[in-house]
């Protein structure tokens, strides 16, 4: 993991010895470039072109039928989102999904890792097993389980809550609700996950350092301010990255599912509004332009991930 | 962890006994209470779909009247097997052509040293932030051109091949000794030959852990089949499952038993591999 962490923060830089064997020099081969071919091919059709395809429909206003022809409009797809409050909502919903998702995929994690650490042998091993689970449910299957769970007439948990005098929650039907129903849901299936990264980071810590400073005198918290969190610090940067990165995108599936946006909006974020746009009202340059705008977001973030991680990561060397 | 654990109990052994047995019982509380949140849902899954549908909506915590009529009706009512099947040949397939293109790939950047591998190398790293809602509409456009609409080879073709796969295996493979390689490439063995024979019976872990997480992530794919997919026997289990839903979204005993199909290879890989499955998701971060 943390092998391809790195990799994320220094996509560049190939460790390349200087040239100290003639091998560098070598004559050009086509050999590499052959079995470069497949991965690259399908990289190039499925991914980099289709950007570009992307980025020059959103300059265009087309129907998505074969027959009709992209009318080309300039920078109208762009303006004309920007004014639209669906975006400016979507934008603000996708905030919230990422914010939402911090409790379950990084702090309650981090703490339940570190108070659980003394756990060893079977007791462990078991935990270890079950908190596991969520993350190799299907989405779709997750969204169901969780309908059935939170039916506004006979789930257990609506019946349970009334039992326990607090009335019925609609919690996939009411606006007040259903984002935060969605983000618990696209949570469910990080914390256990999440639990497991953190604790073997963890156990990973060098006893020598906790010994020194118990000697030292420190108390458990004072150990866990000091040693144990700067020395997590990689796997909380690497788990908030991928959160702030992808948890708009794990949400997709819940809504598409469960709300399909609604109940008033409530639960559309950016990646819900460029597949409305693009496959529901059919609309390839909006659809594409929110998608260069999402694109060009998480780029920005995904480079300032990558600086707080080379600039605050502490690594145990 | 247990070395680390042990120091840890220092402390706790100074204060009296019924502090740390305090201590203990909260920590077994909170990951009890985690494995339960995580557990629960999908216990009520298999409860939900072995109820006779005169007892559905019981609270009882088991069923009380087995039966495995639920499961009949979703046999019967959807082409659960056809789609069962087909997912299977998607995921393995998937799987597979990722471990044979991020082989190749790997071995190309590792085995030569070439002047823009820097780039391509960045490419492919790259490639993973670009989400696929965004190139969504070139994809479908191109698959429909293709005319592999509707059809499992345009289910499998945009996955062939994923960052990911490429750098698992990059990593796995730059700590391979290059010795050996050099004294293979003296001895005239060629390239191809050397991949086969020396470098790829040498992956097996990294190969094994690539092949887990690719199957499973190709089974719970939706995004892309939602896309393309037409009839329910020519899609994969998780569009079935969602028309299912949409279709007889209250009928739910068989909802259940529907989604506990669909679950249910996947549930018994991990039962049987468990301790793999866990390793390679830990080992690879989150896909």
């Amino acid at each position: 993991m943390t092998d391809i962490q790195a990799d994320f923060a220094r996509p560049l830089t190939i460790a390349r010895a200087p040239a100290k064997t003639c091998r560098q020099r070598e004559a050009f081969t086509i050999s590499p470039w052959l079995y470069l071919t497949p991965a690259l091919v399908l990289l190039f059709v499925w991914t980099y072109i289709p950007l570009v395809e992307a980025f020059q429909l959103s300059f265009y206003q087309w129907n998505m039928l074969p027959t009709a022809t992209p009318r080309y409009v300039g920078l109208k797809n762009y303006e004309r989102l920007m004014a639209l409050p669906e975006m400016r909502n979507a934008l603000w919903n996708t905030l919230y999904y990422i914010l939402g998702l911090f409790p379950m995929s990084v702090i309650i994690p981090l703490f339940v890792a570190i108070w659980t650490q003394d756990l060893t042998g079977r007791a462990r091993m078991i935990y270890r097993g079950l908190i596991f689970v969520p993350m190799i449910v299907a989405p779709v299957v997750a969204a169901i389980l969780w309908r059935w769970l939170l039916n506004e007439d006979q789930g257990l948990i609506t019946l349970g809550l009334e039992q326990l005098g607090l009335g019925r929650i609609g919690f996939l039907t009411d606006p007040n609700y259903a984002l935060a129903t969605l983000t618990w849901i696209t949570g469910w299936k990080l914390i256990g996950f999440s639990t497991l990264l953190f604790s073997a980071a963890n156990a990973g810590i060098n006893p020598s350092y906790i010994e020194a400073a118990r000697i030292d005198g420190a108390s458990r918290w004072g150990i866990i301010r000091d040693i144990r969190l700067p020395l997590l610090s990689p796997t909380i940067l690497l788990l908030s990255m991928m959160t702030i990165l992808f948890g708009a995108q794990w949400s997709f599936a819940y809504i598409n599912v469960l709300t399909n946006g609604g109940p008033l909006k409530s639960t559309t974020n950016i990646f819900y509004l460029l597949w409305e746009y693009g496959f529901q009202t059919m609309s390839a340059g909006w659809s594409s332009a929110a998608g260069m705008i999402a694109f060009l977001g998480f780029a920005i973030l995904a480079a300032g991930c990558m600086w707080l991680t080379k600039r605050f990561a502490v690594y145990d060397n | 962890m247990t070395i680390d654990a042990s120091h840890d109990h220092q402390p706790l052994a100074s204060l009296t006994e019924t502090g740390g047995k305090t201590r203990r019982l909260a920590v077994h509380a909170v990951m009890i209470l985690l494995s339960f949140l995580s557990i629960f849902p999908i216990y009520w899954m298999v409860v939900t779909s072995l109820r006779p549908e005169n007892e559905i909506f019981s609270t009882a915590m088991w069923p009380t009247n087995p039966t495995l009529g639920n499961y009949v009706f979703v046999l019967t009512r959807i082409p659960m097997l056809q789609m069962l099947l087909n997912t299977t040949i998607v995921a393995a397939l998937t799987a597979g052509l990722q471990v044979v293109t991020g082989l190749f790939a790997a071995y190309a950047l590792v085995r030569w040293k070439m002047r823009l591998s820097g780039v391509i190398h960045g490419l492919i790293a790259l490639s993973w932030l670009v989400p696929f809602q965004v190139t969504m509409i070139p994809n479908y456009v191109l698959a429909s051109r293709l005319g592999l609409l509707d059809t499992l080879t345009g289910l499998i073709l945009p996955n062939a091949s994923h960052a990911f796969a490429v750098l698992l295996l990059y990593h796995a493979m730059r700590s391979f000794p290059t010795e050996i390689l050099e004294a293979a490439r003296i001895d005239g063995a060629k390239s191809w030959k050397i991949l086969w024979q020396i470098v790829a019976p040498n992956m097996g872990a990294p190969i094994a852990s690539l092949s887990i997480i690719a199957f499973i992530s190709a089974w719970n794919e939706y995004f892309w089949p939602l896309l393309l997919s037409r009839k329910p026997e020519n899609s994969v289990v998780q569009i079935g499952l969602q028309m299912f839903m949409t279709q007889e979204g209250n009928l739910w005993g068989p909802l259940m038993a529907a989604a506990a199909l669909a679950s249910l290879p996947i549930l018994i890989i991990y039962l049987v591999l468990q301790r793999h499955v866990i390793e390679s998701f830990m080992k690879s971060g989150i896909r």
